[in-house]
């Protein structure tokens, strides 16, 4: 199915056009994994993917609506691929009732908030309250401080940053989907701790 | 006029003459003829006559020949009323008219008594049934009418015009070419000039008065105004009555009542009251598809309950769908409207898209902007037009769908107004996009599948690469309205093909091109009731900016209102002049046609060429509307 790369202005981070679930057998070299994004509305949930993605920036905001879907494959140095299959939720109130149905069956959950708004690290932590609940028991979770490059107007510390990650079994990072910093890193830092499927 | 038509004339409104074939078989001359007989022979009193010569004389001397001034004849009572304030409007908005018209009114002084009059009656007419005594209004509102004897009218018109002066520089300003998505105007509350000034607000409130949404300002700024708007209407509603209408000078406040939810419209656009109403209707629709009716639970167990959150973020749906009042004829058709394709294209879509619709999709419909290209439903499954604007409208505001293939929850409130659905929405091109709408919320991965299969389609068909044709091509011209009536013999005609060549024997060419059509044809739209679908002609010369487009909506949206007034109607035909156009309607079983002429047209050619519209529309059917299975409800 060639065909949907061969999309007008959809086909930059498009490395497979086969998406169907069932897709591939598990193999050890080319791991699929789903990855949900949480947080509150304007923590820049959707520019981290976007910039993760297709490597842009847009600094007008664009409300997501329900949930994106994008895909991302990257390549790690024990030359295996990990395709993620990535849902930007909404972080409006009036989808948080609908959110289990974006985290049912994630692999993983990226937990973001903005580092000038302490409201929205309070609300990352009920993500993380509920995911603990109602995600996947085995589910690997990332507190993400975006916004990075508003140092100058920073409200939560990193030091609670880190705080809240360790209680909670999370791996900590910073980024800036602005400048791009650490973004990679999240996603290759995600790739190393994914479990991989044992070769039978 | 026309009356050897008449003779021969068998009358259409013949409830035996029931076919669905929206083809005019029957003449609009012989219906016109009718009425206008009919019209003078009527009881109208001698007194009522002189007014309508009064007003009509006022806009005669905007230099069209005085005889055919009289030829406002149709069976609505407030048309005089109606034309004289559009005069007023109207002719002030171009610069440097205004003194004259103010002197031409003055002059008509005994006829803009009947106007005053009769705006007055239409009022007591529009709210009287429903608030015959109580509260007060009744009595308020009697007194101001009473009181409006000579010394008022001066002022009245005064204000109009001055507020037609506004109009013009504000119309600037909302323009479609300016309009920008988004709230505008936030900083404001009912305390600055600038709000008051608005022409036209929009609020939503709790029925505790606690603000949701308001078109400018900030909600919750307006906490106090909130409170007042709720108190009206709780005051009328505990006299045992419902608040429907107020007027105050020359503002209208529209209420809808919808369980907690209340909304208010205040405008001083003079668009009727059907018509504000039918708006905030459409309003309340579009929070129940961002949110279900369930939000009403959440008033039983909190009347308090802050409703604001839950809406975060959707500012631009709204004012998108206000933009939408002044540009989009189905925001008041109640009907949708088809990008024009060759059938075999349209085709091609809709059987890729019925494929789907096989495989558990309940409705998939593939858009180009605000028009359909094809849509399908699962069996039994009906799509209300509204609906579909709705959701349409819900889709191209919300910037986030362009991004990236989206899995969302919406409502539609025809359909089920207390359940989400989930729609998949995926953009082809910039303007090209696929919703696919279903009731299982882990339907995302089959839709994925189902869209990756029709986008093999529409590119092994080239499908999409006729949609970006037919908008570059346009639709339906009135330059290009057929003069011979007996194509149908042989070859079919296709829409672009009076086209191409300029000097077309086949077109009217006595007019300079870009003039308009025919006869002084300037538009028209058709919408068939059968179809619950509607044709537009592309806006030509004469209306061209966005100002003038928006006055020709207006004043259809007006004449949609007259003619479908439950007291006096419904109508079948009405002719009306005034300075800026001729307009014709024409409302039989099949369809419903309005044309708006140059102000000159002379009224036997408009109607013939009307009728050449019908014609024209039947034989081009196949490639403007969406022909056969069609999921909606009629």
């Amino acid at each position: 199915m060639g065909c949907s790369s061969s999309l007008p202005d959809r086909s930059s981070g498009r490395l497979v056009g086969t998406n169907s679930e069932n897709g591939g057998a598990p193999d050890a070299k080319n791991i699929r994994v789903k990855l949900v994004l949480l947080g509150d509305s304007g923590v820049g949930k959707s520019c981290i993917v976007l910039r993760f993605v297709r490597g842009q920036f847009d600094p007008t905001s664009k409300v997501t609506v329900g949930a994106s879907f994008l895909s991302q494959t990257i390549a790690l140095q024990d030359s295996t691929t990990v395709k993620f299959e990535i849902w930007d939720t909404a972080g409006q109130e009036r989808y948080a009732a609908l959110a289990p149905l974006y985290y049912r069956g994630a692999a993983v959950a990226v937990v973001v908030y903005d580092i000038t708004s302490p409201d929205s690290f309070a609300k990352a932590q009920y993500w993380v309250k509920e995911l603990q609940k109602h995600g996947s028991p085995d589910i690997i979770m990332a507190l993400v401080g975006n916004k990075a490059d508003l140092h100058e107007k920073r409200e939560v510390s990193v030091q609670d940053g880190i705080e809240c990650a360790e209680k909670n079994g999370m791996f900590f990072i910073e980024t800036s989907a602005k400048t791009a910093d650490n973004i990679n890193q999240l996603f290759e830092e995600i790739a190393k701790r994914l479990p991989r499927p044992t070769t039978s | 006029m026309s009356s050897d038509s008449t003779t021969s004339s068998t009358s259409t409104d013949d409830p035996a003459n029931g076919n669905p074939d929206p083809n005019p078989n029957h003449s609009i001359e012989d219906q016109l003829a009718s009425t206008s007989l009919t019209d003078h022979g009527d009881q109208r009193t001698p007194s009522n006559q002189e007014n309508r010569n009064g007003v009509d004389y006022a806009s005669a001397s905007e230099g069209s020949a005085g005889s055919d001034q009289r030829e406002i004849e149709n069976s609505v009572e407030q048309v005089p009323a109606e034309v004289a304030e559009e005069e007023v409007r109207r002719s002030s908005d171009a610069a440097g008219g205004l003194t004259e018209v103010e002197e031409e009114l003055n002059k008509g002084g005994s006829g803009r008594r009947s106007v005053v009059w009769m705006r007055t009656n239409s009022e007591v007419e529009v709210d009287g049934p429903s608030s015959p005594s109580s509260s007060g209004y009744a009595g308020e509102r009697g007194s101001s009418a009473s009181s409006g004897g000579a010394s008022g009218i001066d002022e009245v018109v005064e204000d109009e015009i001055q507020e037609a002066r506004n109009d013009s520089v504000d119309a600037v300003l909302d323009s479609q070419a300016s309009w920008v998505p988004g709230k505008r105007h936030v900083d404001e509350d009912d305390a600055s000039i600038s709000w008051r000034k608005r022409k036209k607000h929009f609020f939503i409130l709790s029925h505790s008065g606690k603000p949701i949404y308001s078109r400018y300002g900030d909600e919750h700024k307006l906490a106090g105004f909130s409170a007042t708007l709720q108190a009206i209407i709780s005051f009328v509603e505990n006299g045992g009555d419902r608040v429907k209408l107020v007027r105050a000078g020359k503002h209208q406040v529209v209420f809808l009542v919808k369980g907690p939810i209340y909304l208010v419209c205040i405008s001083c656009t003079e668009e009727p009251f059907e018509s504000l109403r039918g708006q905030l209707e459409l309003i309340y629709g579009q929070m129940i598809l961002i949110l279900t009716k369930s939000v009403n639970r959440c008033f039983e167990k909190n009347p308090k309950f802050d409703m604001t959150p839950l809406l975060g973020g959707t500012d631009v749906v709204f004012s998108s769908l206000i933009h939408s009042f002044s540009w989009n004829p189905a925001t008041f058709l109640h009907a949708y409207t088809c990008l024009p394709l060759a059938y075999a294209i349209r085709q091609a879509a809709g059987a890729v898209l019925q494929d789907v619709a096989d495989s558990g999709v309940l409705f998939a419909i593939l858009m180009c902007k605000h028009k359909v290209v094809s849509l399908v439903g699962a069996q039994k499954a009906s799509l209300h037009p509204d609906d579909m604007l709705l959701l349409a409208n819900f889709v191209m505001s919300s910037e986030s769908f362009r991004t990236s293939e989206s899995f969302s929850p919406i409502c539609l409130p025809r359909y089920n107004p207390m359940a989400f659905l989930y729609a998949y929405v995926h953009y082809f091109d910039v303007d090209t996009y696929l919703m696919l709408l279903t009731t299982s919320s882990d339907a995302f991965y089959h839709l994925k599948d189902c869209r990756i299969r029709i986008e093999m389609v529409l590119l092994k068909s080239n499908v999409l690469s006729e949609i970006q044709r037919s908008l570059v091509d346009g639709g339906m011209r009135v330059e290009d309205l057929p003069i011979d009536l007996l194509p149908r013999s042989g070859t079919f005609p296709h829409l672009g093909q009076h086209r191409l060549p300029t000097d077309s024997p086949e077109t009217f060419r006595e007019l300079p091109v870009g003039v308009g059509g025919p006869a002084g044809l300037w538009h028209f739209i058709y919408r068939s009731i059968f179809l619950d679908q509607y044709v537009s002609s592309e806006f030509s010369a004469p209306i061209s900016s966005p100002k003038q487009q928006k006055r020709l909506y207006r004043a259809y949206q007006k004449l949609y209102a007259s003619m479908h007034d439950r007291g006096i109607g419904p109508h079948k035909t009405q002719f009306r002049r005034d300075e800026n156009y001729v307009l014709l309607c024409w409302v039989t079983q099949d369809f419903e046609l309005y044309a708006a002429f140059d102000p000159l047209a002379d009224k036997a050619l408009a109607i013939k060429t009307c009728n050449r519209v019908c014609q024209w529309v039947k034989d081009v059917e196949n490639e403007i509307f969406l022909l056969g299975a069609s999921p909606f409800s009629w």
